[in-house]
């Protein structure tokens, strides 16, 4: 599908040495609409929706914002670190979100299994239902954050 | 031709719209009218340019193409003056109108290769109008093109809502919408004919 | 049949060039703003050609305002009160402006505002003593496997007056992919009375497009440039105890205080808390150590909150907290300089004014 200015004035922004190092495309070729489409509709396979999630990322990623180390156990059942640097960087849709350079690894215990993301993952899940593109570092897999962050 | 400029500015909006039965700039229309306000931007960018490069063309065509007998360079050279004057419509704007211009702005250079805008030219040149029917076809025809994309924009925001079979989604969808507006506005060409 | 060739074309490149020349005039005459008048807080008056962005105009006075995304208005750092002459908000700056910024409506994003007329604009006197620096690395070393300081020595004839505490943007310089500059702060972690010179300690955050560049493409020799200095975290010149807490990187602006403080004298009591995970986390620790039989009253006490016993740590592990209490003789007479991630802040914060220190005694970066 062809992309609209709008469109391509975020994906030049989503470059990479745009805003971040390695940019948010990764070496996916389809347009961001089409990335979108799929993520979402492997998600309502799944039965979960993209605010559902973030709220649930949210939660993690608060939890463990607030105490000394960045470290907690959470309902006995995750474990939840996260990482912070100071200073913030700006959401690649230039909508004026300032987001924490922060990374949170969540390990669901009794899965054993554990997913990272960032705090501008969450940002970009929530408001842009954008999980990055086909081999983006900081690419989240949809069925991969159903799994560890639901029992 | 002899129609009245009044008949032919409305027959341009209706019965004879640009897009819906030449279709004609096709492409920024599907692509922008995501957005109703994107839409309502570029809407009057095209109409203003529209009616001014037509007035313009027809001036370079009539005293310049004409009479040097070079008639056969049309193409290029109105191409250079559509160009040309959207170049400087920005550089007024962003010192008349900033806030318009910072609006506007991205879609001003889309304006330049929107083949509505040459089409019209063309259809000006075929069709023998003069000055004023120019204007008037020009004026009519961008804001047919406004009126399209704002119903086409309206009807996508709409669609959002509703279950839109996979394969469909996007310019699927938007184009038998399209056809459908088009089918609609063939109702009207009963009342003038101006091909 | 050649020559009608030659007409044709020559009448074309006439009209191409006849709309050229209109556009060249038009450019000229549009875009060309003249001689525009800054006015800085009523007080001061600079003179720039018209048609830049205020950032830039200011820039090229040797006025530094903030900036993280080099002026592409993506980074809202750029926030000035532009009184008038600004011209209309722009919808790029928009997002950027919170709701009573919108309704104040002169606080604008310097590089957005293009100078066009007369503007007037009030800027914090701080800024004045910001400027830009011209450096060549002299000194790289390795702290912790994540960790490096980096001295920045200065061009000829370039000072820089800063308080021990605040912190200087690193401009980075563009590599690789990497085809813009970007500005990044980090504190200062070389004493005041230091003035040619400034080190920083640096630590690699995983794909961070600034500290790639400098762990991975910096070396001894190599030029940068920095712009400076800023902050209001510093050192207050009371007799106050002195508590200080920081963790990862956020040695770097207590180690400033501290060098100074042996620098000028001090018989404060002071106790510095450095927490961190496990041993391989800590660095500078002979030196901080010695400094405590330096100062009448100073300790030093790193606490590690993930040491294992392969790791055979003898000092105090868990978080810092537990310890404020034997640390504070008198809480209303104890001031706190903080520096760390956003979360142990908090912590540390709420665990010192439970200990009864008053929150206006408690210092640290307020943004990050
Ligand atoms: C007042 C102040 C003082 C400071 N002092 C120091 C100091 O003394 N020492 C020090 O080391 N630092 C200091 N900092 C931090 C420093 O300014 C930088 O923020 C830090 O070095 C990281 O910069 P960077 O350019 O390497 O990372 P950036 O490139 O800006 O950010 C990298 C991060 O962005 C996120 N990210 C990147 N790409 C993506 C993606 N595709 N999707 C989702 N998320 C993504 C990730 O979280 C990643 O870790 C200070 C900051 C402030 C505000
Ligand atoms: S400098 Fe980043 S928004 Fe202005
Ligand atoms: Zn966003």
């Amino acid at each position: 599908m062809k992309e609209t200015t709008k469109e391509q004035r975020i994906r030049a922004r989503m470059q990479p040495g745009a805003i971040t190092l390695t940019g948010f495309i990764g070496k996916d070729k389809r347009s961001l609409g089409s990335i979108i489409n799929a993520d979402e509709q492997e998600l309502n396979k799944l039965g979960r929706n993209a605010e559902e999630i973030a709220a649930r990322m949210q939660y993690f990623s608060d939890a463990s914002f607030n105490t000394f180390d960045g470290s907690i156990t959470l309902d006995e059942n995750y474990l939840v670190e996260t990482e912070i640097t100071r200073g913030r960087i700006p959401c690649p849709y230039a909508d004026g979100g300032q987001h924490r350079k922060a990374i949170t690894k969540l390990t669901n215990l009794k899965k054993n299994k554990s997913v990272s993301w960032t705090a501008l993952n969450i940002h970009l899940i929530k408001e842009h239902h954008f999980f990055e593109g086909k081999g983006s570092t900081f690419r989240v897999e949809p069925s991969v954050l159903v799994e560890v962050l639901f029992d | 031709m002899d129609i009245s400029a009044f008949i032919l500015f409305w027959a341009a909006i209706f019965t004879s719209n640009i897009l819906l039965t030449n279709f004609l700039g096709m492409c920024s229309y599907l692509s922008v009218s995501k957005e109703i306000e994107s839409s309502f931007g570029l809407g009057i960018s095209v109409m203003f340019v529209l009616t001014i490069t037509t007035g313009l063309n027809w001036l370079v065509y009539n005293f310049l193409l004409v009479p040097f007998g070079i008639v056969y360079l049309q193409f290029i050279v109105f191409i250079i003056v559509i160009a040309a004057f959207v170049q400087l419509l920005e550089l007024i704007l962003e010192r008349y109108a900033p806030a318009l211009y910072y609006t506007l702005g991205i879609f001003l250079p889309l304006i330049t290769v929107n083949c509505a805008i040459f089409g019209v030219s063309l259809f000006m040149v075929i069709r023998n109008y003069n000055f004023i029917q120019s204007i008037a076809f020009g004026a009519g025809s961008g804001i047919g093109w406004m009126l399209a994309i704002l119903m086409l924009a309206a009807i996508r925001r709409k669609l959002k809502e509703k279950l839109v079979p996979a394969g469909l989604q996007g310019v699927g969808i938007s184009l038998i919408v399209t056809g459908i507006m088009a089918l609609a506005f063939v109702g009207f060409s009963g009342i003038v004919q101006v091909q | 049949m050649f020559s009608i060739v030659l007409k044709d074309v020559g009448i074309l490149s006439a009209i191409a060039l006849v709309l050229s020349v209109i556009m060249v005039i038009a450019q000229r005459w549009l875009s060309n703003y003249g001689e525009c008048k800054i006015d800085i807080n009523g007080k001061r008056e600079v003179t720039v050609t018209g048609g830049n962005s205020l950032l830039s105009s200011l820039t090229e006075k040797q006025i530094f305002l903030p900036s993280a995304c080099g002026g592409r208005g993506s980074c809202g750092a750029c926030k000035c009160k532009v009184v008038s002459g600004g011209g209309p908000l722009l919808p790029t700056e928009k997002p950027f402006l919170s709701k009573e910024e919108l309704l104040a409506g002169d606080i604008r994003l310097s590089c957005q505002v293009k100078v066009k007329s007369d503007v007037k604009i009030e800027l914090p006197a701080s800024i004045f003593n910001i400027r830009k620096y011209h450096a060549t690395i002299s000194e790289i070393v390795d702290y912790t496997y994540d960790i490096k300081g980096l001295t920045f020595s200065f061009d000829e004839g370039e000072t820089v007056d800063f308080l021990a505490g605040q912190y200087v943007q690193l401009n980075t310089e563009p590599y690789e992919k990497v085809k813009e500059r970007v500005s990044r702060a980090y504190s200062i972690s070389s004493k005041p009375e230091i003035n040619n010179a400034l080190q920083l300690i640096i630590r690699y955050v995983p794909e961070g497009i600034c500290t790639t560049w400098v762990h991975r493409h910096l070396k001894v020799g190599d030029k940068v440039t920095l712009t400076g200095p800023y902050g209001d975290f510093y050192l207050r010149d009371t007799d106050a105890d002195i508590i200080f807490v920081a963790g990862g990187s956020g040695k770097a602006p207590i180690k400033s205080i501290l060098e100074h403080l042996m620098e000028v004298g001090t018989n404060r009591k002071m106790t510095y808390f450095f927490g961190a995970r496990t041993p391989k986390d800590l660095y500078l620790t002979e030196e901080f150590k010695a400094m405590e039989q330096i100062f009448p009253d100073f300790k030093y006490e790193p606490v590690l909150s993930a040491a294992t016993p392969e790791d055979n740590w003898q000092g105090k592990t868990g978080f810092v907290m537990p310890y404020f209490p034997q640390a504070i003789r008198d809480p209303k007479n104890t001031e706190a300089y903080l520096c760390g991630s956003p979360g142990m802040i908090n912590a540390v914060t709420k665990a010192l004014m439970e200990n009864g220190i008053p929150k206006d005694k408690i210092y640290y970066d307020s943004f990050g």
